[in-house]
């Protein structure tokens, strides 16, 4: 056997065991999936699901909603942790170095937990309601607007971690030479922080949103009984309506969903590539 | 001729203590003005004091005798130029040339003017539509010379702009910015720790140490009469040998040399090896061991061991024929500074 044959066998050999996990346990499952939702009870080829889905006006309302969650806490995240990021990126102060060292803490948080203490906190008869007269609290849990604090509450710091990184990235002297060339605060930030920065944000968004639109914990705990997210949509059908194929279609469209969001951020990413190259 | 740059009193000090003491110097029109001097002296922060990025403790700075040290960088009438290149990766050649015009508002048509007009400045006509990375370090570096003329500064800054590159390049962009200050009539302080540099491109030398001036002068100036030990141990070779000065003479070992001079106490010659010459009788020479010769392409430096100690000494090639390895030679000592103590220069010998 020559070299060549050896070091490819090697190779093949140290890659195989990663290869057979995902072929088990991701492959197979998304083939799975796919193959369940086009099949009708006769076990013929059927879009039967599908039409459900994209017919039936409970499931409709459960996209709709799911998008405007996901799209809403995507944006308040990016726009929060882009926000806490700059201003770290760029003071100095007590103030900024305190925040650089607690901003983390949420992640260290279990989720479940996290989720019980903002209930108790924020609800109608909690901790806040409490301090500012139950008359005065705002309806927040079992409520939209409570789904996207405790998205916000969630996704912030690791979205200002990757942010923060970008930032950083971006040398002292690029904006110092953009200073020097006239620029002032805004264009500062716009024809350079921006532009050398919103792929780190594409990254961002893409987990955010595949995080988002695929949660469950916080939205069966929080979110009201409907519309529903589709995380939790998928797991009534699944497990309390035992409609595997209809719960086997709302994950295939989910899938296309974030395979949607991941196709930006692969196109962006091979355009940036060309320009270093 | 017009005072271009006028630095008062300026001062930055740093929480550490470190920085740049009451210093004071001034730029004329068209002239190209170095500050030089071993990294932490201070040159840094006096050069982004006057662009604008450092807050000085105190002073002041004035461009066309206007106080502009107030002033962010993008309002002041200076541009400077990087030791990093500092192109923009995300915009091409054209970009980082017209962005400032763009801020300006400056029509389209008299943009693309400029900017191949500057492009032919630095030869680099053709180049407009290719990213910094696809540019190799020397034509970054003209890219980014080219951006800072296109601010059409009162003041050009240079910070160690040719320090990442190497020797030719160096050299050649060194030529090259001369020719553009001259025909531009550009006023420019740049500085660099290398002096080879400095004496080569200023008119005028400004060496620092430790956040104070040693000496400002022309090049020639700083290296034929060094205005202290640093600056004579700083710009160029020079030989060093301590002695003392008794009764207006100087003692160096056995030898002794007349000395006009009341100082008595410890002193420092310095002789720069291209001082010391084979002497042509030996009534009034040193006679020298031949050590050791290193060949530095069109001369030799030879290590001579003296009763004075260790000198080096240049020869050129014919010479180096006439001089063998552990032979005794005699020299002479056409000129030599003497140094007190604290480093100033008391009396400068012959030449």
């Amino acid at each position: 056997m020559t070299k060549k044959w050896k070091s490819a066998i090697l190779g093949l050999g140290l890659v195989m065991p990663s290869f057979l996990i995902l072929l088990v346990l991701v492959m197979y499952p998304v083939w799975s999936s796919i193959k369940t939702s086009f099949t009708g009870a006769d076990g013929q080829f059927t879009f039967e699901h599908y039409i459900y889905i994209f017919t039936e006006p409970l499931i409709l309302n459960n996209i709709r909603h799911t998008l405007t969650v996901t799209i809403l806490s995507c944006s308040l995240v990016l726009i929060i942790a882009y926000s806490i990021a700059i201003y770290l990126r760029f003071n100095q102060s007590p103030i900024a170095k305190w925040i650089n060292r607690t901003y983390l803490i949420p992640m260290f948080i279990p989720g479940v937990i996290a989720v019980y203490g903002f209930i108790n906190f924020y609800r109608d008869n909690g901790w806040v309601a409490r301090m500012i007269g139950e008359e005065y609290m705002p309806s927040i849990i079992y409520n939209v607007k409570g789904l996207l604090m405790i998205n916000i509450w969630f996704n912030v710091p690791f979205t200002t971690m990757l942010l923060i990184s970008a930032l950083q990235a971006i040398p002292n002297s690029i904006i110092e030479g953009a200073k020097d060339a006239g620029a002032n605060q805004w264009r500062l930030f716009w024809h350079f922080i921006l532009p050398l920065s919103y792929r780190t944000m594409l990254v961002a968004l893409t987990f955010l949103f595949m995080g988002i639109i695929g949660s469950f914990t916080a939205p069966f705990l929080i979110d009201r009984n409907a519309p529903q997210m589709l995380g939790v949509s998928m797991q009534q059908h699944f497990s309390v309506f035992n409609a595997i194929e209809q719960s086997s279609s709302l994950a295939v469209f989910m899938f296309l969903l974030c395979s949607i969001v991941g196709y930006f951020y692969i196109y962006s990413n091979i355009k940036g590539s060309k320009k270093e190259l | 001729m017009t005072i271009k740059l006028e630095i008062e009193h300026l001062a930055k000090i740093y929480p550490t203590g470190d920085g740049v003491k009451q210093i004071d110097f001034y730029v004329n029109e068209g002239e190209l003005v170095t500050l030089l001097g071993p990294s932490g002296c201070g040159k840094t922060t006096v050069l982004r004091s006057v662009g604008g990025f450092i807050e000085p403790t105190s002073g002041t700075i004035k461009i066309n005798n206007k106080e502009v040290h107030h002033l962010p960088p993008e309002k002041r009438p200076s541009a400077m130029v990087f030791q990093s290149y500092n192109l923009w990766p995300h915009m091409t050649v054209y970009d980082n040339l017209a962005f400032s015009m763009k801020l300006k508002k400056v029509k389209k048509k008299v943009i693309q003017e400029k900017v191949t007009e500057v492009l032919k400045l630095v030869h680099l006509l053709g180049m407009e539509k290719k990213y910094p990375s696809e540019l190799s370090g020397g034509q970054q570096q003209r890219i980014a010379l080219a951006r800072a003329l296109l601010l059409e500064p009162e003041v050009l800054l240079l910070d160690e702009p040719f320090s990442a590159l190497d020797a030719k390049l160096r050299h050649e962009l060194r030529e090259e910015l001369r020719e553009i200050q001259a025909k531009r009539n550009l006023t420019m302080l740049f500085v660099t720790h290398d002096q080879e540099e400095a004496l080569s491109i200023s008119d005028k030398i400004v060496v620092m140490n430790n956040g104070h001036i040693e000496q400002i002068a022309e090049p020639q100036d700083v290296y034929n009469t060094p205005a202290s030990l640093f600056v004579a141990q700083f710009i160029g070779r020079m030989n060093f040998v301590k002695g003392k000065a008794v009764n207006n003479t100087i003692r160096i070992g056995d030898l002794t040399f007349p000395f006009d001079d009341a100082y008595t106490g410890n002193v420092t010659i310095g002789v720069r090896p291209e001082d010391i010459q084979l002497a042509d009788n030996r009534t009034s020479s040193i006679d020298a061991l031949v050590d050791k010769s290193m060949m530095l392409g069109h001369f030799a430096e030879i290590t001579l061991q003296t009763k004075m100690g260790s000198l080096k000494m240049f020869v050129d090639r014919e010479q180096m024929k006439q001089i063998a390895l552990k032979s005794t030679i005699p020299i002479h000592l056409n000129r030599f500074l003497i140094f007190n103590e604290t480093g100033e220069v008391l009396n400068i010998i012959g030449g």
